[in-house]
């Protein structure tokens, strides 16, 4: 009845394995991607070369990736902030949106005679609130009476997205564009309200998300109140327990993650994007926070290499085509990723050994079934 | 029902399956019922089975003593299939056998009834028996399968409704439908693992002439216990485990308890148990005609009303699911009475935060300790800071203080014993013993006015357990006005000043120390008035 492998629950997992399972599984990603490639008659090597070099290969190349990777932090950031309260908010898509539709209506509103110093603060604060206010449509429900937010944020998604399309084509909002008739698009945000870019096209919104990447932190980590909401996180039962309110530390939370993301839409109009344009925004940004998240352990800090990772990807796709390889191989690729990553999460949980037989004990059993 | 009968049904089989498939057949019957040798079973690296050598006789029952964690649960699962060992052989009636599984234990006849009862509460007690029965695969026999039970509960002196749901019987009656299911599937051996943990003395009682009974049909009963006067009461053999070893077997009437202890425990020991005290002070706990609903929105606790002193350690005894929890939660501030007031010093809190409750000087040490006590995924610094982060040396603002999570909590962990820290390694990854010595210490470190134990030393073993009593001692020494809520009644007659009975969520009896025996206090749990026993 002896075994010759043993699964067994690790204790503690050193620093060094929970760094080194992530880059192995992305590197095993690549090579499953690659072998899909090489079926398909792609040389894989070539397909990621050509890849690296899209991304990090020029100056322009490094500031296109940032550009993609801005949003991917702060919706990383949403989703790990909410996941390690085990609020499940898979909203990030929809509350990306509302940031974007109220960064992007603030800034019409206050048009371009109001001064860039007030402006663009007001229109990136408009951003976050409303992220934070779609967010409260789960938020509350959830807290106060127990729905499952699940459900309510991911079908808010779609309610956020309809609207968005309603703004551009379905009505003639301020939000779209009057001097384009042809087709339908987003009013063009005056330069009071747009970030200043300081490198090729890259802006100012970077450092904002890694400042608020590393705040989040900061607040979780090194503060009284992150200490209660590790506690809620951790065990909600001990919380209550404890002393401390737990449905007000949950609805903070959830509120805070929809921030994020609602911030990472406004960033993105008033970035890079510069109106509420529907087929710009549509990129599924708030969803794959959530595989950055993932990705990241739930960590705030891991979260930033590993948007700029998934950000260099998406940066990469378009290049393909011109050696023609499909976009869509990018999101295979990332798809790749995030299985192996939760695959690899169970290596980091647990350990495999082979049993050792202690050499008297074998005797013993030899002489006994002799 | 002859005898003839019995032994036809007790070994019904004479094939088996060894573990690569072909068939063995004509087992020896002149081997013993279950035979282990140098079994070896780890878990998170730490060996649960060391090695462990252990012969079973037919028709005896066997016990198997240990502390907790000795690795007497990881040796019935073993045999009964739960986990598959990494090292050494199994005899089933002397041929080799290797389970992959419970079913297939079940089918050579090997069943274990495990602490925690593997029921369907909303199935009835017929159909919780036919359940994953091999006959029953396609079609239920409704009236057959009540009218067996029946006939096997009349036969064995298990007495229960077949009719009933499991949510409607009580633990007892609960564990007889197990012991039914294994009889029903003609189980030859029987694991029990520590079937009296949750039984009335006089229902342990009940359970020991059904374990004779079987045993002298010819079946095999395996008892896990540590309490070493069931073992003498009931076992015909007693194998001792210590840390995964086995270091002793004997049968069980050339068998010293004095003797069994020290094997067990690997020293002599004696529990710390209380002393009078001449300096019990003013009442600082006092709670009248308190009433607490519970989750199911009944009223668990009806009416209670009991005071406890400074320097005071009053037990409150009863079978779980009295109204215990819904007692702790309402007077921790978990839970808002719906009549009654508790003060704690003269201060009403009834209505109070848990909060308020804290800041009144009220501890508690709750029964589920990673569930509601401690913070599993944090680490034990963070755990010994769980009420005190808000104020200092903890936070400075709204910051926290790292150097003094790390200095308070290397204090307390030197000064409370609390073995098997590291730094960063989450609490749950620490034994039962280390997690209930950081809970304490937490508690006590609070510098409470009233301390509420629930079942403190429920799953530890010996020397922890010393180490809880100590403490509540301690306390009491202190001033402190403790509340200890238990089902151990051996803690409870140790430590206890004053014992108060509590069926059914109200006090059904009061009595000093001195006046108080296990039997007095195990009728009043079982719902006797003390008129009608006498």
């Amino acid at each position: 009845m002896t075994r010759r492998f043993i699964v067994e629950p690790r204790g503690l997992a050193s620093l060094r394995l929970r760094i080194l399972v992530p880059v192995l599984s992305v590197l095993a990603a690549l090579i499953v991607s690659g072998v899909f490639l090489a079926i398909t008659g792609e040389n894989p090597l070539a397909v990621y070369g050509e890849m690296i070099d899209a991304a990090f290969g020029s100056g322009r190349g490094i500031s296109e990736t940032l550009i993609s990777s801005t949003p991917l932090i702060l919706t990383g950031v949403a989703a790990a902030l909410a996941f390690k309260m085990l609020v499940w908010n898979i909203g990030g898509e929809g509350q990306f949106i509302m940031g974007a539709v109220f960064a992007s209506g603030v800034a019409i509103w206050l048009g371009p005679g109001a001064p860039a110093a007030i402006a663009l603060p007001v229109v990136i604060v408009a951003g976050g609130l409303g992220g934070a206010a779609w967010a409260s449509v789960a938020a509350i429900p959830r807290v106060y009476l127990g729905t499952n937010e699940i459900i309510t944020t991911l079908m808010l998604n779609f309610i956020a997205l309809s609207f968005m399309n309603f703004l551009i084509f379905g009505s003639s909002s301020p939000w779209r564009d009057p001097a384009v008739s042809t087709f339908p698009s987003g009013r063009p945000i005056p330069d009071n309200a747009r970030l200043p870019e300081f490198f090729n096209r890259l802006d100012i919104g970077i450092f904002i998300a890694i400042v608020l990447a590393v705040a989040a932190w900061w607040l979780i980590g090194k503060t009284r109140w992150g200490f209660a909401v590790r506690i809620v996180g951790d065990s909600p039962a001990t919380a209550e327990y404890v002393g401390i309110t737990v449905p007000k530390k949950i609805l903070a939370v959830f509120l805070l993650s929809g921030a994020a993301a609602g911030l990472a839409g406004g960033l993105f109009v008033s970035g890079p994007v510069g109106a509420l344009d529907p087929r710009s925004l549509d990129l599924g940004l708030g969803f794959t926070g959530i595989i950055v998240a993932a990705l990241a352990g739930l960590n705030l800090i891991a979260v930033i290499p590993v948007a700029i990772l998934m950000g260099a990807l998406n940066n990469a796709g378009p290049s393909l085509q011109s050696i023609g390889v499909p976009t869509a191989t990018v999101t295979m690729m990332q798809g790749a990723i995030l299985i192996f990553a939760v695959a690899g999460e169970f290596f980091i949980r647990h350990r495999i050994r082979r049993p050792k037989r202690e050499p008297e004990a074998e005797g013993l059993a030899e002489a006994a079934t002799a | 029902m002859g005898a003839s009968e019995h032994t036809g049904r007790t070994h019904p089989r004479t094939t088996y399956e060894d573990g690569h498939g072909s068939r063995v057949s004509q087992p020896n019957t002149e081997a013993p019922a279950v035979e282990l040798r140098n079994v070896d079973k780890s878990f998170y690296g730490v060996k649960a089975n060391d090695g462990v050598s252990f012969t079973l006789a037919r028709g005896e029952v066997h016990a198997l003593l240990g502390e907790n964690g000795a690795g007497k649960s990881t040796l019935c699962s073993i045999l009964a299939g739960l986990y598959r060992p990494e090292a050494g052989e199994m005899f089933l009636d002397g041929v080799h056998t290797d389970f992959k599984s419970p079913k297939e234990a079940l089918a050579a006849g090997v069943g274990m009834i495990y602490q925690h009862f593997r029921l369907v509460p909303n199935l009835t007690v017929a159909e919780n028996i036919a359940l994953g029965h091999p006959d029953t695969r396609t079609r239920l026999d409704h009236k057959k399968i009540q009218r067996d039970a029946f006939d096997l509960g009349e036969r064995y002196g298990l007495p229960v409704d077949p009719t009933a749901r499991i949510w409607q019987l009580s633990v007892g009656e609960q564990q007889r439908v197990e012991i039914l299911k294994l009889l029903y599937r003609n189980a030859r051996v029987l694991i029990l693992d520590e079937p009296t943990a949750v039984l009335t003395p006089q229902e342990s009682k009940g359970l020991f002439a059904t374990m004779r009974q079987m045993a002298e049909e010819g079946r095999s009963v395996i008892f896990v216990s540590h309490k070493l006067q069931e073992v003498k009461e009931v076992s015909d053999h007693v194998t001792v485990l210590r840390h995964g070893r086995t270091v002793g077997g004997v049968a069980t009437r050339d068998a010293q308890p004095t003797d069994l202890a020290r094997l067990m425990v690997g020293r002599d020991l004696v529990l710390p148990t209380r002393k009078p005290n001449t300096t019990i002070g003013a009442p600082v706990l006092e709670v009248e005609n308190l009433s607490v609903h519970g989750d199911r929105g009944l009223e668990d606790v009806r009416g209670v009303s009991f005071d406890v002193k400074a320097g005071e350690i009053v037990g409150i005894a009863g079978v779980g699911g009295n109204g215990q929890r819904e007692l702790a939660l309402g007077l921790i501030g978990l839970k808002t009475p719906s009549a009654g007031t508790v003060k704690i010093d003269g201060a009403d809190v009834t209505n109070a935060s848990v909060r308020r409750h804290i800041r009144a000087g009220c501890s508690y040490v709750p029964q589920n300790r990673l569930g509601m006590g401690l913070a599993p995924g944090l680490t034990t610094e963070e755990n010994l800071a769980l009420k005190a982060f808000g104020r200092p040396p903890y936070s400075k603002g709204s910051r926290l203080n790292a150097s003094a999570f790390r200095d308070e909590g290397a204090r307390q962990i030197e000064q409370y014993d609390i073995r098997g820290v590291r730094p960063g390694l989450p609490i749950r990854l620490l034994s039962g013993g280390n997690l209930q010595k950081a809970l304490i210490a937490r508690e006590v470190e609070m510098e409470p006015k009233v301390l509420i134990l629930r079942s403190p030393t429920r799953g530890l073993d010996v020397g922890a357990t010393e180490a809880v009593r100590n403490q509540a001692l301690a306390e009491r020494e202190r001033g402190v006005a403790v509340l200890l809520i238990s089902e151990d009644l051996d803690e409870l007659l140790a430590l206890s000043d004053r014992l108060l009975v509590l069926y059914e969520g109200k006090i059904v009896g009061e009595m000093p120390a001195e006046d108080a025996t296990a039997e007095r206090l195990g009728l009043l749990m079982a719902g006797q008035t003390e008129e009608a026993s006498s």
